[in-house]
């Protein structure tokens, strides 16, 4: 393999550490916060990937493939709920979901 | 694969089409019949595993019926067929209407099946997954409440951040150590520091997961937004299965030293400010919110130790703490009208007008105190008894010390509802689906704090 283990581990840890900045630093907006965690979750495909192409065996592979639906699922699910909250409170700023306090 | 090995997976298969069957016919059928089919199906399957001889060998790939998985599936069944009791009236005095609800409770069964039974990376990732979808549907489920809403997309956002953690851990113990197989991953066998980095972002995803303090902040949320049945599930399958991942992961690796100070913290902030929050609350779902961060940190504890006697103690503890908590959030649900009965002074007087749920309120809030006749003081006493043979003396103590100070919110509970006098109007005669699980929750609290031996017997045999 021409990549060595390490760069790819470089590289997924910065970009999993972006994702996580952008759900940090946009937390008043949903959309922003599901953008990070789509980047969160390439960063472990990458790295799955990665390591299959290391140890020369597929089943890391098979993880990112998986990890995909999971995360189609999971977006589907978010913008359900991001819809439906969006015509009952007119907004997708997470300030405004604030009725429960303590 | 052969007939055996489909015996043996008969408990996933059951859940997973009954799951199916219920989302089909449901239509077809009046809400009251498919409610019982849902806990026919979950009682069927729970049965089935009770009695099936475990076994060793996969039977798919990736999927073993282990002796945990004997001890664990019944556990998770006998929770949700009491779960799906305890709604059916609930739901119907709220409008919550349709066969999602008991399919998607059946679904988050399936996969909380599957998880014990997990013998790769991949599954037991996907089986953990799987759980936290179905609550994010069902904690959504309530549509007249905005709060119900408001907490399934905190509970999601915040969820998928903890999942992407888990599954960068996993990533990093896979790139580490070169096979998804349990038994090979985490054998520390690859490059350690990438496995140690694996573990860290492990830890902290089901840090989340069982709400442990400084992850925890989502929990009194949701538990508040969602339905008060659906918090009764949540916090006790959910939590347990998340514990029994933890419990997987540590049984199959060697002890790592390096995980000692991340769990110790994580043990000791979620005992302390667990508590001291409880001690804040006016409103009960968030005080049992709060309680069961503690409580968690008490698993924490024994978890901590490494050892069989606390490992054995944190399965005893999790099926203790789940009658408790179903007893205590089903008394919620079934004293809950048209509207949430959400403050603990609305619970003033209802020891005498509602006399069965008032005293399975009292008696799980008692158990969850850790008084002496109740299971709770059994599951307490072999936590920190294991902690303090394991040579975790000082967290040992401060969590003796906490548990001690949680008496005085649990007892504010038992307090209002006995000693103080209320002129509202008596609440409605409880069905008698919700009696039943009220009294099956009870005795499991009352028998197993007397006769704790069967239990621990059971709990023996589930740690070969």
């Amino acid at each position: 393999m021409s990549v060595p283990l390490s760069h790819v581990l470089i590289l997924a840890s910065v970009l999993f550490a972006m994702g996580l900045g952008c759900v940090v630093a946009w937390r008043a907006n949903v959309i922003m916060m599901l953008i990070g965690i789509e980047i969160m979750l390439n960063a472990v495909m990458l790295t799955f990937v990665g390591g299959s192409a290391h140890w020369g065996i597929a089943d890391g592979q098979l993880f990112a493939l998986m990890i995909m639906a999971l995360t189609s699922a999971e977006v589907s699910l978010a913008l359900a709920m991001v819809v439906y909250l969006h015509r009952r409170k007119g907004s997708v700023n997470t300030d405004d979901f604030d009725s429960m306090k303590g | 694969m052969t007939l055996a090995d489909l015996y043996s997976m008969m408990p996933i298969v059951i859940t997973g089409g009954g799951a199916l069957i219920v989302l089909l016919c449901g239509p077809l059928l009046q809400a009251r019949s498919v409610s019982w089919i849902s806990v026919v199906i979950s009682g069927s399957a729970g049965v089935w595993a009770a009695f099936t001889p475990p076994a060793l060998t996969p039977s798919f790939p990736g999927v073993a019926f282990t002796p945990l998985a004997q001890f664990l599936i019944p556990l998770f069944c006998l929770s949700a067929a009491l779960t799906l009791l305890f709604s059916h009236g609930y739901n119907e005095r709220r409008g919550i209407l349709g066969e999602e609800y008991p399919a998607t409770i059946l679904f988050g069964l399936f996969a909380m099946c599957l998880l014990p039974c997990a013998t790769n990376l991949l599954v037991l990732f996907l089986a953990l997954e799987s759980i936290a979808f179905a609550f994010y549907i069902l904690v959504t489920m309530d549509l007249n409440r905005v709060e119900s809403g408001e907490a399934g997309l905190k509970y999601l956002l915040m969820g998928a951040v903890a999942a992407a953690f888990t599954a960068f851990g996993f990533a990093l113990i896979f790139a580490g150590s070169g096979t998804m197989a349990l038994a090979g991953a985490l054998a520390a066998t690859g490059n350690r520091v990438i496995i140690s980095a694996g573990w860290g972002m492990v830890i902290v995803g089901i840090a989340f997961k069982l709400s442990l303090v400084p992850a925890h902040l989502w929990t009194p949320d949701v538990y508040q937004g969602a339905p008060a049945p659906v918090a009764a599930f949540l916090s006790t399958s959910s939590k347990v299965s998340a514990a029994a991942l933890l419990l997987i992961l540590l049984a199959f690796s060697p002890p790592l030293a390096e995980l000692r100070a991340p769990l110790y913290a994580l043990s000791l902030l979620s005992m302390v400010l667990g508590n001291l929050a409880a001690l804040l609350q006016s409103n009960i779902k968030r005080m049992l919110a709060y309680s069961s961060i503690a409580h968690m940190g008490y698993l924490t504890l024994a978890l901590l130790t490494g050892t069989r006697e606390g490992y054995a103690a944190v399965l005893l503890y999790g099926a203790i703490y789940t009658a408790m908590n179903l007893a205590a959030f089903g008394a919620i649900a079934s004293l809950s009208l048209d509207a949430e009965r959400d403050q603990i002074a609305d619970y003033s007087g209802l020891g005498f007008t509602a006399p069965l749920r008032g005293g399975v309120l009292a008696l799980a809030m008692l158990a969850l105190a850790g008084i002496p006749p109740t299971a709770g003081f059994i599951g307490k006493f072999f936590i920190f008894y294991s902690a303090i043979r394991g040579g975790e003396m000082t967290l040992a103590i401060i969590g003796i010390v906490s548990a001690a100070a949680s008496a005085y919110f649990y007892l504010k509970v038992v307090v209002h509802l006995y000693m103080h006098r209320s002129n509202a109007a008596p609440p409605a005669p409880t069905p008698a689906a919700e009696s039943l699980a009220l009294c099956c929750a009870s005795l499991f609290i009352l028998g197993l704090g007397v006769f704790p031996a069967p239990l621990m017997r059971i709990v023996d045999a589930a740690m070969r």
